[in-house]
């Protein structure tokens, strides 16, 4: 046997176990879920399905809620991925310092991405209540005046500040990065006179691109996917709506699918979700070429 | 190929939105949409101890014969079904085990999804059965009632036909299952220390108000301190906000003999005077801070408020007087609470419909309706259900165990005394679309909300929630004959 055929056959003998999981549990029901879209299936109907093509598709389009919840989506997403993205890594800058307690610190701003969604919203709740809450408080003791945070107004804002909140999360993965850039560029650097500000804008950054590329990617896809947050800043349970300007287009989809049982309607909204995450992420990809910078070449 | 793998990542992630968004949400206090009004469940705390007496008399003729051991699932939840209570149960009937499935609206949406629901299912009388019957999902129990010796026919409330539907008429027809208990849900709770500070009189409880003298008088009960409030007059519910909701619509609606199906279920039309009425009303209570809010953005749930001595009313039925029996802080003063009867429309009719009436059918699927039945038997007219009376958590669905209610207490006679008046005006049901079912809830949310910030007028959400309903409606029909 070929030495090459050998390699190939024990690589794919080794990710087999994670494949077979996926074709199983991930890949099945997702094309499952794709036939459903085109037919009726309202939930109680699975052996009496009727093939209706494009239809949920074509409906997705004239809906005002998908498209309106979409526009939502997309500007919750313009804000939360590059801000979460950019404290992210301020705070891991920060954190990569050698000051006295620094792995406390670490822990206190990683603290947020492991507390559940559902223990934060309530905590912000009564952050943002008007009646006693923490942040209507701050605002009066400095003189401003006070903000219905939950309101019209403000829903999407206080949306964005409980989302950004748990941005720590980002740092584990800089930090990661950070330690990997190797430290004799720091001290060639040094050497040449670099300040500290000049080390950090054209040593670390351009290093750390393949990281924060990595983390732009995975905010979109998870920033498209926000659902909870929004149904239980306004709402004590799942099938709440959101107040409007928090009505995202997951939150549509779910509405779709456990409250008005339209399966067929709503695994067409999550397959246009699904392209449009694709195609987010395709420019992503085909931009990066001109920022990202890679020390290896790449296949 | 390190960008590949990241490309792989991502794919994988992206995955996850396909397969099934309900994977990772059990946060939620999940209750259904529709029947939120009533959680006359919140605190079922049932003894337990020697149940299973009379229910070993049934007739389980089909499952004597097999005596192989079968397993009757069902989402009844473990508050209203103890472990003790199973376990003399299995002990009575050695062939049947029971199991208790915990499932959030959505895991159950699933489970009728793919056939896998459990055999003895969980459901709101009100909001679910007629939607759960043009489904097919329910099993005709009419001649199982019938013969019955543990459920006797002429025992029965008339509010326990609220789990018949012929299709048309929720009512009528066959029957599908039990409630396991009920109350006026729309009826009032006061709380007369409040009144007092206000310098109000407690209305009459003989008489029940009209809505705008509720909100009147709720304008009164409303006590400000510069701009911060000191005492509300209404909250909604126990776990809400003070703002409208479409199953307190229906009853306003029921009240002024309105209603916005067509007769046939096939359409809706909310564009009929009582509706603007009844979110016109509401409005201006939100606009005028007689309970928390969106737009006061208070966070406090109506429930807390009450028992807080800080809202004069809640909107409630007789299960909220075992809330208040059983509130440390309340249950030192209970003569200061009472009951007031169900609010009318203006010039409405009397009435005071359940909002709930929390039961369960039998699943058509069921592998084991027998078996099934026997439970069934056993939990909506053994000793379960003499258990619920006892504690005043609900009122029994049977003539004869009215007198298991609570009755000694001031309290107790005052609720007791509103409550016989209101029997007189229980048998008439909230009109629910059957195509609507749930989905009711979030379309009245959606356009009643903006109406609140000024952001849309009531023409413009009258005409916006028509709309939805109906597509929502035809769609759900042309499932339902599609399937016939």
């Amino acid at each position: 046997m070929k030495e090459k055929t050998k390699r190939t056959i024990a690589f794919y003998s080794m990710i087999s176990p994670w494949f077979v999981v996926f074709i199983i549990f991930g890949l099945y029901p997702m094309l499952y879920g794709l036939y459903l879209s085109f037919t009726n299936y309202y939930g109680f109907n699975i052996k009496h399905l009727k093939w209706m093509g494009l239809q949920n598709y074509h409906k997705a389009f004239t809906d005002s809620d998908a498209m309106y919840s979409l526009g939502r989506t997309l500007y919750v997403t313009a804000f939360n991925v590059p801000l979460s993205v950019a404290i992210g890594l301020g705070l891991a800058l920060l954190l990569n310092r050698q000051v006295r307690g620094v792995s406390v610190y670490r822990t206190i701003f990683y603290l947020p991405s492991i507390v559940p969604a559902l223990a934060s919203v309530i905590m912000w709740k009564v952050i943002f209540s008007s009646n006693n809450g923490i942040l209507n408080g701050i605002l009066s003791t400095v003189g401003l005046p006070e903000v219905n945070w939950l309101g019209y107004d403000y829903a999407t804002t206080s949306l964005l500040i409980m989302l950004l909140w748990g941005a720590g999360g980002g740092v584990l993965i800089n930090l990661a990065g950070l330690k990997g850039i190797p430290r004799d560029l720091y001290e060639a650097a040094s050497i040449d006179g670099a300040t500290p500000i000049k080390r950090t804008i054209y040593l670390t950054l351009p290093l750390m691109t393949p990281v924060i590329f990595f983390n732009v990617i995975m905010g979109i896809i998870g920033s498209l996917q926000i659902y909870m947050q929004p149904i239980l800043l306004n709402g004590t349970e799942l099938l709440a709506r959101p107040i409007q300007p928090n009505y995202l287009y997951f939150v549509h989809a779910f509405q779709q699918i456990f409250a008005f049982q339209r399966f067929a309607y709503g695994m067409a909204l999550l397959w246009i979700l699904f392209l449009a995450i694709l195609a987010l992420s395709v420019v992503v990809f085909t931009t990066s070429k001109y920022w990202v910078h890679y020390e290896t070449d790449q296949e | 190929m390190r960008k590949w793998s990241i490309m792989l990542t991502m794919v994988t992630a992206a995955a996850v939105v396909l397969s099934g968004c309900g994977s990772n949400d059990n946060g939620g206090s999940g209750n259904n949409g529709g029947n939120a009004a009533t959680t006359n469940d919140s605190g079922g705390n049932n003894t337990g101890g020697n149940a299973g007496g009379n229910a070993a008399a049934g007739n389980d003729a089909g499952s004597a014969n097999s005596g192989e051991v079968v397993t009757i699932r069902t989402n009844i939840t473990d508050g209203e079904l103890s472990k003790d209570q199973i376990a003399e149960f299995e002990k009575a009937h050695p062939n049947i085990k029971v199991e208790i499935e915990t499932v959030d609206a959505t895991k159950l949406a699933a489970e009728l999804a793919t056939g896998d629901a459990p055999d003895v299912i969980r459901l709101s009388g009100v909001f679910d059965l007629p939607n759960y019957v043009i489904k097919g999902i329910a099993l005709d129990l009419t001649d199982r009632m019938n013969t019955s010796t543990v459920i006797k026919q002429d025992d029965l409330l008339p509010i326990s036909n609220v789990y018949r539907f012929d299709g048309k008429t929720v009512g009528a027809g066959p029957i599908y299952g039990l409630p396991k208990d009920w109350s006026n849900d729309y009826a009032i709770f006061y709380n007369k220390k409040l009144f007092d500070a206000a310098g109000v009189a407690v209305p009459d409880p003989t008489k029940p108000l009209t809505w705008p003298e509720v909100m009147d008088l709720a304008k009164k009960l409303t006590i400000k301190d510069g701009d911060k409030v000191k005492q509300y007059g209404l909250a909604a519910n126990e776990w809400g906000k003070t703002e409208p909701n479409f199953n307190n619509l229906l009853q306003y609606l029921l009240s002024a003999g309105v209603d916005v199906s067509a007769a046939d279920g096939a359409s809706v039309d909310f564009n009929q005077p009582a509706v603007k009425d009844y979110i016109d009303m509401w409005v201006d209570a939100v606009k005028n801070n007689v309970g928390p809010n969106s737009v006061n953005n208070d966070q406090t749930s109506g429930g807390d408020l009450f028992f807080k001595d800080q809202v004069a009313m809640i909107i409630d039925g007789y299960w909220y007087s075992g809330a208040i029996r059983n509130n440390e802080g309340a249950k030192t003063h209970l003569a200061d609470y009472g009951m007031l009867p169900t609010p009318t429309a203006p010039n409405g009719t009397r009435v005071a419909p359940t909002g709930g009436a929390t039961g369960a059918i039998i699943n058509k699927a069921s592998k084991h309706p027998d078996e099934a039945w026997t439970f069934f038997e056993w939990f909506f007219g053994g000793k379960p259900a003499d258990d619920r009376a006892s504690t005043g958590w609900g009122l029994p669905i049977f003539k004869s165990k009215m007198d298991l209610l609570p009755k000694d207490t001031d309290f107790d006679k005052q609720v007791n005394a509103v409550l016989q008046d209101e029997l007189n005006y229980t048998s008439e049901y909230l009109k629910v679309n059957p195509y609507l079912a749930g989905g009711g809830w979030s379309i009245f949310d959606k356009y009643v909300q903006p109406l609140y910030f000024g952001k849309s007028n009531l023409d413009e959400a009258i005409s916006g929630m028509t709309k939805d309903a109906n597509v929502a409606i035809q769609e759900a029909k042309d499932a339902v004959e599609a399937s016939q």
